[in-house]
């Protein structure tokens, strides 16, 4: 028999995945836009302002839950990474809109040398690959994929570290050096919430309070 | 038993005729702190309570088996003394059950048959209790009234302090908000709080919330068997046991 709570989860969950693809989305389109080149500001920033009007309605369901239903276990552990789940959601929106902001303001990396080319692409594509996860892991609040999180962060992270190394060894300060800097870091940025997004995802479906990063 | 512990439960077995209701339960229960005994309706939550204080023994049908030890004695030992235990463990029922006596009178009455005090040292007896149950402000001025002028959640408080003015080294409590509406709940809950400074309380209570709210430890009890205990915040944030999960959820119960 379904309990009175579980409508309130089963619509939470919706707005919660709905949020996940869109931040996916989002995210997908400023980094891939940074990488080919292309110009896509516009919906990059309607798109990171729509996820932050989908936050409210979010944190508002989990209150009226709370307050109705007093949940307890894995009822409570649910909506309390929900709440932080859909926060890192936000910062994703937030960072995407960042790249893209960047790459209008700046430029790209076009006029890079490829050796910085090449660590920016591997760090977009791996970036990715992480909020591909935490979304996937979400959705069957699997525990497990959340973990591998804490392994591709740490490639991340040694990418972020090569670049900044490969930077002070060429001493440069071209435009390009000064956008993707900026970009590696809202992409390091976006790797570590990823990893927040693993530790909810452990934590509602173990009551384990591990850290991945 | 550490120093820690005020109730040593050590195989304890209760039946009602044929009925084995509670089952090789080994148990320590914190001093000066609140433990909530929680399980669905016929697990055996009250039967154990009122081991504490053999209350199951005035039921021709009852058999316990094992101990329990509360402090260095063994309550369950030929020599006990049944109405010094029941002093010394004071019981709350889910009803008030005030006595058909003025206010006063209701919190004298048990101090007066245990000899404890007379005069002016069983008016401060009676004052202690009374201030101790949060009950003295409000009734200061009218001692001589009957119990029953007080409204349920007073009631409720004046057989607190009536619990309180013998003494006793633990208090028992079976559903104490049952009967009652959230404002006088909210008020015995918080009692509860400041009763542990000074008690060890045991709670018997269906309302999960309330033992979210009031206890320290929880006991989960199901068929007569303890399938969880632990801290109240473990308990309820992550359970260890899937039958513990499923009753707080409210999947049964």
């Amino acid at each position: 028999m379904k309990r009175l709570i579980d409508a309130g989860l089963e619509q939470l969950v919706s707005m919660l995945f709905r949020m996940g693809e869109l931040a996916q989305k989002t995210v997908s389109l400023s980094i891939m836009n940074y990488i080919e080149g292309t110009h896509g500001h516009t919906q990059v920033k309607s798109l990171s302002e729509t996820l932050s009007s989908m936050a409210d309605p979010i944190e508002d369901t989990v209150f009226e839950i709370i307050a109705r239903f007093q949940p307890v276990a894995s009822d409570l552990r649910i909506l309390k990474s929900y709440m932080k789940i859909c926060y890192d959601f936000r910062r994703y929106g937030r960072y995407a809109l960042d790249i893209s902001q960047i790459y209008e303001r700046i430029g790209g990396m076009g006029e890079c040398d490829i050796s910085f080319r090449k660590i920016i692409e591997d760090m977009g594509i791996e970036t990715l690959n992480m909020v591909g996860a935490s979304i996937q892991a979400l959705k069957n609040h699997d525990a497990e994929l959340a973990k591998t999180l804490s392994t591709m962060e740490k490639r991340v992270d040694e990418l972020y570290c090569s670049y900044l190394d490969k930077l002070i060894e060429t001493n440069t300060t071209t435009e390009c050096t000064i956008s993707s800097l900026l970009v590696v870091r809202y992409l390091e940025r976006i790797a570590d919430h990823a990893t927040y997004i693993g530790e909810s995802i452990v934590y509602l479906a173990t009551g384990e309070k591990t850290t991945l990063r | 038993m550490s120093h820690d512990d005020k109730i040593d439960i050590r195989k304890l077995n209760i039946w009602f005729g044929e009925n084995h209701v509670i089952r090789d339960v080994d148990l320590k229960i914190q001093a000066n702190a609140v433990t909530a005994i929680m399980g669905p309706s016929g697990c055996g939550k009250s039967t154990m309570l009122r081991a504490f204080n053999r209350m199951n023994d005035v039921i021709k049908s009852s058999r316990t088996t094992g101990d329990i030890f509360i402090g260095e004695k063994n309550i369950y030992e030929s020599n006990t003394n049944v109405y010094d235990l029941r002093r010394q463990v004071g019981m709350v029922f889910q009803k008030p059950n005030p006595l058909p006596k003025s206010i006063y009178e209701n919190i004298a009455f048990g101090p007066k048959i245990h000899k404890m005090a007379k005069g002016k040292a069983l008016d401060k007896i009676v004052e202690k209790s009374l201030s101790a149950a949060a009950l003295w402000e409000e009734v200061k001025d009218r001692l001589n009234d009957s119990a029953f002028d007080l409204s349920g959640g007073q009631q409720q408080r004046l057989c607190i302090a009536r619990a309180l003015a013998v003494d006793p080294e633990l208090i028992l409590m079976d559903e104490p908000c049952s009967a009652l509406d959230p404002a006088a709940t909210a008020k015995i809950e918080q009692l509860i709080r400041t009763l542990s400074n000074d008690y060890t309380v045991v709670i018997v209570t269906h309302n999960m919330q309330q033992a979210s709210r009031v206890s320290d430890y929880t006991v989960f009890l199901y068929l007569g068997k303890i399938i969880e205990q632990g801290e109240t915040k473990a308990i309820f944030e992550n359970p260890q046991h899937e039958l513990t999960e499923q009753y707080i959820t409210g999947e049964f119960g």
